[in-house]
């Protein structure tokens, strides 16, 4: 095991941030941390890493966490915030230095798709444009264990999906890949395995598709409306229950449901915007589990 | 050669992240500009005959120095160490075979380098402005090195004890006010009360002042304008227990910072 973790526990005070959390990964596996603000998720990484004191096990290659070799961890931090008069080519080319061996930087600027940039001042990047040059920070040493804490926050579609490419060729090399990310679609789509975390403790771990299989509840079919209580009547005269924890009004329905839904609807003169059938997702196991919305971008931390 | 790249990689970041900065430049060499210019100026006019600033212009070369020695590495370090802190940067730092040791290394040769800039511009000053006697001692580089090394180990304790920049500049001017005019830099002893002279003795920049002053301004003038002290004026025992203090600050300030949360 590349990671090994054993009842890790961690108190700031009369605060649990980490409560018994056990998980191991393996080499080569995507291992994504999910789980709302405040969940441990960050703490969970720097007891890893070493850098909070926490009680229990940790091992990574084996060792503790401060005796592993430098050089075989890359670490990109949350909210992290380098030299700002640096170009994005001297942020990455300072980062090199420290290591006896790495990549060639601008090599590690064109992975990260910042080619175009390279000249231009870390203060004057664009929000998305500077946590990739942090995570070509992370990757110049060419880490066997790379740890991103919420790599992808303030990235466009576009740069995400790129990233995404990155990690996963990254991990088709070989290297294991630790993350924690408050998009569920980035977990569901990169991540081997995910560990769900609420209240500092690991409600959930698995595969995505176990996880979903699990937790995730049945199909749905969502039913855009202003009026949510008349649509809901109309649903129930037709034998149907409403899901709670849903935006608009979701009933349980397979494909094959759908026509008498909307009849019902329409018989009941119910003026609905939209109508999305979707399969369950991971976005629903956070929700059934922690109970809460999964943040967004603007209010995760 | 790997501890050297390091150490090397860490002071060129140090370097351009200060170099490119321009009101940092402007106000760091602005600074002993200033200084020079109005206690130059009040030294030349000798107003009462006596009491503050009465000393031949020679004797405050040191006390200038002292300015940008305690000033720029206290407030320069302790500012980058809260800097770091909340940017998370020690966090990634404590995963990289950077050492604390080898960070404020860095650090200290940037300083040195910049103070050594500051000093020279001093100097510069002092011979055009004032008609100050003046021994260009070679002495003057171990001071301003040791000097520096010892304020950036302090600048690094207010880093970690302060919780904010703010807090650091905040911190550092508490520290650097009264040690600068307490440790024989313009205040001659004898205007000290006799019950407040040990604790001239316990401030690390006396041994600065006193010893750079010895070397600058000789011996002789040094020993009848200043206190003899723990080691007397000899700027070689004096430049010695500056190095020692020197160490002992560098090692504890570079423990302080911070490594984990």
């Amino acid at each position: 095991m590349v990671v090994n973790a054993e009842n890790v526990s961690r108190r700031y005070g009369e605060t649990v941030a980490l409560s018994d959390v056990s998980f191991s990964v393996p080499e080569g596996e995507i291992f994504a941390i999910i789980g709302p603000n405040g969940a441990g998720k960050t703490t969970l990484i720097r007891a890893l890493t070493g850098t909070t004191d926490a009680e229990g096990d940790v091992s990574v290659f084996g060792r503790p966490p401060r005796a592993v070799a430098r050089r075989r961890l890359g670490l990109l931090p949350q909210e992290f915030t380098p030299a700002d008069r640096l170009t994005a080519r001297e942020l990455v080319t300072y980062y090199a230095g420290l290591y006896d061996e790495t990549r060639d930087p601008d090599a590690v600027i064109e992975d990260v798709g910042l080619t175009d940039s390279a000249g231009t001042f870390y203060e004057d990047l664009s929000g998305g444009q500077k946590r990739r040059a942090c995570v070509g920070t992370a990757l110049v040493n060419e880490p066997d264990l790379l740890i991103l804490d919420e790599p992808t926050t303030g990235i466009d579609p576009t740069g995400r999906r790129e990233l995404w490419r990155l990690i996963e060729g990254l991990s088709d090399d070989g290297t294991t890949v630790l993350l924690t990310t408050h998009y569920m679609d980035e977990a569901e789509t990169l991540a081997d395995r995910v560990g769900l975390l609420a209240d500092g403790k690991l409600v959930a771990l698995g595969s995505p598709e176990e996880l979903i299989a699990r937790h995730g509840g049945e199909s749905r079919l969502v039913i855009e409306v202003d009026d949510e209580g008349r649509a809901e009547t109309a649903i129930a005269a037709a034998g149907y229950e409403r899901l709670p924890g849903e935006r608009g009004v979701a009933v349980p329905a397979g494909p094959k449901e759908i026509p008498p839904i909307v009849e019902a609807l329409e018989a009941d003169g119910v003026d609905y915007e939209g109508l999305v059938w979707r399969q369950p997702s991971l976005e629903d196991v956070y929700v059934t589990l922690t109970g809460s919305d999964v943040p967004t971008a603007e209010g995760a931390t | 050669m790997s501890r050297v790249g390091r150490i090397s990689a860490e002071a060129r970041a140090a370097w351009y992240a200060f170099v490119r900065r321009r009101t940092a430049v402007f106000f760091t060499f602005f600074f002993p500009v200033i200084i020079v210019s109005i206690f130059g100026v009040l030294v030349q006019t000798d107003p009462a005959g006596g009491g503050l600033f009465a000393e031949p212009p020679g004797y405050y070369i040191a006390g200038y120095i002292a300015v940008v020695v305690l000033f720029t590495p206290l407030s320069r370090v302790g500012s980058e160490v809260a800097r770091h802190r909340e940017g998370n940067r020690f966090e990634k730092l404590a995963t990289t075979p950077l050492s604390r040791a080898e960070w404020l290394f860095a650090q200290t040769l940037v300083n040195v380098a910049v103070i050594g800039l500051a000093s020279l511009l001093i100097l510069a000053l002092v011979v055009v402005a004032t008609d100050a006697a003046f021994v260009a001692s070679p002495l003057i580089v171990p001071y301003v090195a040791f000097g520096v090394a010892l304020f950036c180990g302090f600048g690094a304790l207010l880093g970690r004890l302060a919780d904010s920049q703010d807090g650091v500049i905040a911190a550092s001017n508490g520290v650097a006010i009264p040690l600068l005019f307490l440790s024989e830099t313009f205040v001659t002893p004898d205007l000290l009360p006799a019950w407040f002279l040990p604790l001239v003795n316990v401030s690390p920049l006396t041994y600065f002042a006193r010893g750079l002053r010895a070397a600058t301004y000789g011996p002789t003038n040094a020993a009848s304008a200043g206190r003899v002290g723990l080691v007397g004026t000899d700027p070689y025992l004096n430049l010695a227990l500056l190095v020692a203090l020197a160490t002992v600050f560098f090692v504890a300030g570079a423990y302080a910072l911070p490594r984990t949360d």
